[in-house]
């Protein structure tokens, strides 16, 4: 199994690579000369030249073939690829053309936001999903199943930026009940332990500020964890049936086992690992989604950065946030690959 | 003691049963399920509508502009105050939302069936050459071609370097040569591992040599490892291993951000934004196509046609192709609401059809920042469209993979 769990963690390394390689090429889409998108149109061309100097701009993409016909072997290997990679080494994501400010320091401030939100659209998920999939499961074909598997479609059907707007003309609009977007009123205070807010309200006991960040995060949190949730339902939903048929759990109800005993212990036990891939899954679609919800909700995450970033063109911001969660994606389906040796005794690698 | 039922069987019944295709068949069972068909009726309402519009009712979104009519609220009744119905209210600009919507769907379908067209074919054909070399030995023209292609692609590295382009052909020539050669009964004796790597640092550094030493040098390297690369016929699955790889890295971007990523970089417009879903979708179906092509080329109708010496095209495409269509149709089904739902996602975040062109989600983006308005009905009705035709691509696709393979039931 060690050797298992290490072969699997250096197999991600070369899908590294390729995502850096993907990320470097998009900046070499972009259309016209990005120095002269740094300095504006009326930009002088010694400034422009020593931008191109400065960012590395002059270099040639990959490899510098004239400097090994010159003799110069390091010359050879020092691209702009290869200075973006080593940068990368030493966690640096480059600095926003606008502020410049480094694309780093702000993720750090900012990310917190997003991962709150799409944990809490997790749980919110899952406590939906696995539920009313277990019971769909084991009310086959009545009224509540047929409800279920529709409205599991329409959920995944559900745009989620329209719904998000919805809920922001019904409940801050025309109900008044919540804050159409941000992260907190203007005027309270959470001391800042690890920028999660509801977890810092809490740790604080701060419960004013509690209520106002759950009064923020309820509606985006609803929005996002929509296809997430319809998603995990269907999941919960045909695992659980293709387990409920199997010998054991038949011996099981005929030995007089409860219902629940027999649906909790004996088949959800079971049908759990294809739920845990799709939960797995769902975190890349709870990342990608962030951009929409928190663009509709104010939220400030790295998803409305990343919008604001795009429209003010400020690329090295959108390739460190793209680069970021690619990471984030493979690694939590690392942990899922992971885990199914952990869950499942039967299944040996090697 | 009950009496068991008996019923008479008119045995004549069964030698006349009329013969029935696999395809009436799934479209019995699929005209059999009423969401499917609830499905079906909502695409063909868009379909026809965006269809009709776009060619019978003219539109030209650059002139359709009246202040005077801005923000209207559905109206369903012509009155003496307003002479012009609006059965879904107006936007900002006092455009017909109605109009809007109808003619938007041709944007929306548009961009469904090119995007998934473009990973439907790209995806399909790698997946199925990947499965299909996996699954089944290469015959001698098909390493041949392999193994040239090999040759050219890694040889395209020193030749970039040395900036000579016959060193390409050489190493074509070297892959080739690593096939031909076994052709032969007493290659086998042959130290190949040795020769190949010798002349591939000869054919890289010989002439990088004559550019510069050090070019000379790591051309010479280069070939080494190319030689040794090319030394024996690699065989059908390292194909299929290279192809999926790629697709991994593809797979691991959450598959929306990346196609945000991509228009972000390459700049708003409704192709661009085709493209990069479509480039988004292909390893979905590559990696669709691949594990099915190797699920049905070890059953016996193939091991059948390779017996009698049936060409490998024809088994590709007489035997395995029809078997494979339809969870491949299903995908397809299911994908055409992904790109819908992602076109209307870019349009929303302003990187979708360029304003004013209609396009759902470029019309919900537009909108919603006059929600304090009250204008309930400017983003509801754009909305509504997007889920429905989504919800009726999706509804259509889960009653499609109960109808083509009715033994799985998800």
């Amino acid at each position: 199994m060690g050797r298992y769990i290490l072969r699997r963690l250096l197999s991600v390394i070369p899908t590294l690579i390729g995502v850096t390689l993907i990320i470097f090429i998009f900046q070499r889409l972009i259309p016209g000369d990005p120095a002269v998108a740094m300095l504006g149109e009326h930009a002088t061309e010694e400034n422009v030249a020593r931008i191109r100097e400065q960012f590395g701009l002059d270099r040639p993409a990959f490899l510098d073939r004239d400097a090994l016909a010159e003799g110069d072997l390091t010359g050879f290997f020092d691209s702009q690829y290869t200075r973006y990679f080593s940068r990368l080494l030493h966690f640096d994501l480059g600095e926003s053309i606008h502020k410049r400010i480094p694309v780093a320091e702000t993720l750090s401030q900012r990310f917190p936001a997003t991962i709150e939100l799409s944990l809490l659209s997790m749980v919110i998920a899952l406590l939906i999903g696995i539920p009313i999939g277990i019971a769909s499961a084991s009310r086959r074909n009545t009224a509540l199943d047929g409800i279920t598997m529709v409205g599991s479609l329409v959920g995944v059907s559900m745009p989620i930026f329209w719904l998000g707007i919805m809920e922001i003309m019904l409940f801050a609009v025309f109900l008044q009940w919540l804050p159409a977007g941000g992260r907190l009123s203007s005027g309270v205070n959470i001391e800042s332990i690890t920028n999660l807010y509801l977890l810092d309200s809490l740790l604080t006991g701060n419960i004013p500020g509690f209520i106002d960040a759950v009064k923020h995060i309820i509606l985006p949190a609803i929005a996002l964890s929509t296809i997430p949730a319809a998603i995990i339902t269907r999941m919960t939903r045909s695992s659980m049936l293709d387990v409920l048929q199997e010998d054991y759990i038949r011996t099981a109800s005929a030995k007089g086992l409860s219902e629940r005993v027999v649906l909790f212990r004996h088949a959800l036990k079971n049908a759990f690992l294809p739920v845990i891939t799709i939960i797995g899954l769902q975190a890349g679609t709870l990342l990608a989604g962030a951009v929409l919800t928190e663009t509709i909700f104010s939220w400030p995450g790295i998803g409305k950065w990343v919008y604001d970033s795009i429209l003010g063109r400020d690329y090295p911001i959108v390739q460190g946030v793209t680069l970021l969660i690619a990471l984030i994606f493979l690694l939590v389906n690392l942990a899922v690959d992971l885990s199914y040796v952990i869950l499942d005794p039967r299944i040996s690698y090697d | 003691m009950i009496e068991p039922k008996m019923k008479t069987i008119n045995v004549e019944d069964y030698a006349v049963r009329e013969h029935r295709s696999l395809w009436l068949d799934a479209w019995r069972r699929l005209t059999a399920n009423r969401t499917a068909m609830i499905g079906l009726i909502v695409v063909a309402i868009f379909i026809f509508s965006a269809t009709f519009a776009h060619f019978f009712w003219e539109y030209n979104p650059k002139s359709d502009l009246d202040y005077g009519a801005k923000l209207l609220p559905p109206q369903l009744i012509v009155s003496e105050e307003v002479p012009d119905i609006h059965i879904f209210g107006t936007d900002k600009l006092g455009r017909d939302i109605f109009r809007r919507v109808v003619h938007g769907g041709w944007n929306s379908l548009r961009v469904g069936l090119v995007a998934v067209g473009i990973s439907l074919i790209a995806g399909g054909i790698l997946g199925l050459l990947a499965g299909f070399f996996e699954g089944i030995d290469m015959n001698f023209y098909e390493s041949l071609a392999l193994m040239t292609l090999l040759g050219l692609g890694l040889g395209a590295l020193p030749a970039w370097i040395a900036k000579q382009t016959f060193q390409i052909f050489l190493f074509a020539f070297l892959g080739a040569g690593s096939v031909l050669l076994n052709r032969f009964e007493d290659s086998r004796r042959l130290p190949r591992l040795i020769i190949f790597p010798l002349i591939g640092a000869v054919m890289g550094g010989i002439p990088g040599l004559f550019v510069a030493p050090l070019v000379g040098f790591v051309c010479g390297v280069l070939g080494l490892v190319i030689g040794y690369l090319l030394a024996r016929p690699v065989a059908g699955g390292v194909f299929s291993n290279i192809v999926m790889r790629f697709m991994d890295v593809i797979l691991s971007f959450p598959s929306y951000l990346l196609a945000i990523a991509i228009v972000a970089f390459l700049g708003p417009g409704l192709d661009k934004g085709m493209i990069a879903i479509g480039v988004v979708g292909i390893p979905i179906y590559a990696r669709l196509a691949r594990s099915a092509v190797l699920s049905v080329s070890q059953k016996e109708y193939v091991l059948a046609a390779q017996a009698v010496g049936e060409s490998h095209g024809r088994i590709l495409f007489r035997h395995i192709v029809p078997n494979i269509l339809s969870p491949i149709i299903v995908q397809a089904t299911m994908g055409l609401a992904n790109a819908i739902l992602s076109a209307a996602a870019l349009g929303f975040l302003g990187l979708g059809a360029v304003p004013p062109e209609p396009e759902w989600g470029a019309m919900l983006g537009d909108s919603y920042k006059y929600l304090s308005s009250g204008a309930w009905w400017a983003v509801l009705f754009p909305g509504l469209a997007i889920m429905l035709s989504v919800l009726g691509f999706n509804l259509l696709g889960d009653g499609l993979r109960d109808a083509l393979d009715p033994k799985i039931r998800v």
